[in-house]
């Protein structure tokens, strides 16, 4: 009953002598939205790949439904993927576009023509059926090539990065469609993106990859207040990381000694920007002294840098009536402080 | 001033060129024997009198089956050296290319004497085949050259979304590598039999009696200078050029709608 759709068991690939993906284990739930996030070269792509078929493992196994895919070539799945570059045929009209997943697999021509205008009406394309893809605008586009994924039902939907290509308002645009779309549908997105805001604005869980492993997974508020390695605290928001050995709750860190609710051993602890309190003057409890580096508009609210004696870079966010009330000049000293109990301790 | 300079200059090099082709033009309507000024009256007369020779259409006969012969094997191998360029990453990649384009920068008086040996021995000298298997030889880097250029614009991903559709190497080949390179192919074609129909020197070489029509015309006027040779050259002057404009045509119109 609760089998996951697809297992990666002990997954290698190699191009030659580069390791693109390294001892592999991921299982995917069906109708989940998982992300694959990452930096650029962190395998996430190579993974999505080989679910699709275009890249086989080097070693270990990949199973969809309880059958061992390593072998089967891409035209023998039903794996349908959103390109990052779309990849419509411009020598094709829209909805021939739409079609040609049903044309390859014989449905003959009266059908496929009722599905895949079936498809265009769901995505909002009415009328467009007719056009060529060069007539289309970007969101347009992305709907299309989304329509042509779709139109032969699969039990899962690979997506590499489709939205990097459009503008800021249209992403968003876009992922609300996508979640809409997977909801209703009931059926699995394994989405690959470097992008976090969009990777934790859809997926249920998100898998963090480096160097081609499993860095963290998880749902997407336990990964962004609760890294397990520095490299996730560090591509995963704006993060202050401190690390040092505990002795009775007290860290003896570079900054000076920080209390830390760990027990006695090696530890590092993750501060998250928001989390920090900037003041002029040594508050209670802990607090480090960093001098004014520079600022930086983020939206909800303004990200500022700040270099502490030893060369550590600490960022602290502040609101648009506190960054007035402390008119930081580049290199006065400031005190940063922070709640204990808030700071998370890593642990992996 | 400026523009009128290099307006003037345009018309001037294009002058320099097509003056010569012009002439013959000009002269195969003028009554004259000789070409000199200033001209006889017009007549279509030199056109009826070389088109009444048996021999004008047997060597139009065999250069119009030369060169469709020609077009489709020089563009069937362009086309798959150059898909294989595409598709596929080799060792000796770099050599292969090389080799690829290699026949039109030989001199062709060394192809067509290479070819005038290598056909006899094979049995093939003076017949059609010869000449067609001499012109696949010198027509098919340009094929491939075309093909090259199409599928150089072509997004890499394009293959693998048909394969992700369903569809198996061939059929992916059938409904989307083909119908992209389309427009290549087809102007592929036209300048291949442009290439084939104009070619005199190799085909000199291996045509033994069955003449082209190039060569046909280099065996009259060897006999004497004859307006004829005006009419025959404006009729291939016109064919050459229709099949080049048709090439360039399409790879232009296929650039202005991506």
């Amino acid at each position: 009953m609760n089998e996951p759709l697809v297992q990666f068991r002990a997954v290698h690939k190699r191009f030659g002598t580069y390791v693109a993906v390294k001892s592999l284990d991921l299982d995917i739930q069906r109708g989940e939205f998982l992300a694959l996030m990452g930096p650029s070269g962190c395998g996430k792509t190579t993974t999505l790949r080989m679910l699709a078929g275009l890249e086989a493992p080097t070693s270990g196994s990949i199973t969809i439904g309880g059958k061992v895919m390593n072998e089967v070539p891409p035209h023998r799945r039903d794996t349908p993927l959103v390109w990052q570059s779309l990849a419509l045929f411009p020598f094709l009209s829209v909805v021939e576009n739409v079609e040609f997943g049903l044309r390859m697999r014989g449905v003959d021509a009266r059908e496929r023509r009722e599905r895949a205008m079936m498809w265009l009406g769901r995505m909002d394309l009415k009328g467009f059926e007719s056009r060529r893809i060069d007539q289309l605008s970007g969101g347009q586009r992305q709907r299309v090539a989304l329509a042509r994924s779709l139109v032969t039902e699969p039990e899962m939907l690979l997506l590499d990065e489709p939205l990097s290509a459009l503008d800021a308002h249209l992403v968003i645009r876009m992922q609300g469609v996508l979640t809409r779309l997977q909801k209703e549908l009931g059926i699995t997105f394994v989405y690959v993106t470097h992008s976090q805001s969009e990777a934790f604005a859809m997926a249920d869980r998100v898998v963090i990859m480096g160097h081609g492993a499993i860095e963290q997974i998880g749902r997407p508020r336990e990964i962004f207040r609760g890294p397990k390695t520095r490299f996730v605290a560090e591509f995963v928001g704006r993060n202050n990381i401190l690390g040092g050995t505990v002795k009775a709750g007290l860290m003896d860190s570079a900054q000076g000694p920080v209390s830390v609710p760990a027990p006695d051993g090696p530890a590092e602890i993750v501060v998250a920007a928001d989390r920090v309190t900037v003041s002029r003057n040594r508050p209670a409890g802990t607090a480090i002294q960093a001098s004014f580096l520079s600022e930086e508009f983020a939206g909800t609210g303004i990200i500022c840098y700040f270099e502490t004696a030893e060369g550590a870079e600490w960022k602290a966010q502040v609101s648009e009536s506190q960054l007035a009330e402390l008119q930081p000049e580049s290199g006065q000293s400031f005190w940063l402080s922070w709640d204990p109990a808030r700071a998370h301790v890593m642990t992996g | 001033m400026k523009t009128f300079i290099g307006w003037a200059y345009l018309a001037a090099l294009f002058a320099f060129i097509f003056a010569p082709i012009a002439a013959s033009v000009v002269f195969s309507f003028n009554s004259d024997r000789f070409p000199t000024l200033p001209l006889g009256h017009f007549t279509t007369d030199w056109y009826a009198r070389a088109f009444s020779r048996p021999e004008v259409w047997q060597a139009i006969g065999n250069s119009l089956i030369v060169a469709a012969a020609t077009s489709a094997i020089a563009s069937f191998i362009g086309f798959a050296t150059a898909y294989t360029d595409f598709r596929y990453g080799f060792r000796f990649k770099p050599a292969y290319l090389a080799l690829a384009l290699l026949p039109p920068t030989l001199p062709l008086v060394i192809l067509g004497l290479a070819m005038l040996a290598w056909l006899s021995q094979v049995g093939l000298s003076g017949t059609l085949t010869g000449i067609i298997i001499a012109h696949v030889v010198l027509a098919t880097p340009f094929a491939m050259a075309i093909c090259r250029l199409r599928l150089s614009q072509m997004d890499p991903s394009l293959e693998s979304a048909a394969w992700n559709l369903g569809a198996g190497p061939w059929t992916a080949m059938r409904h989307v590598i083909l119908p992209f390179c389309a427009p290549a192919i087809v102007s592929a074609l036209c300048l291949t039999a442009a290439v084939s129909f104009d070619e005199f020197i190799v085909a000199w070489f291996v045509s033994g009696l069955n003449r082209t029509v190039p060569v046909l015309i280099l065996e009259i006027l060897q006999g004497n200078v004859d307006p004829q040779i005006n009419a025959i050259g404006t009729v291939v002057f016109l064919t050459s050029m229709s099949l080049v404009i048709a090439a360039q045509f399409l790879i232009f119109r296929k650039r202005r709608h991506e």
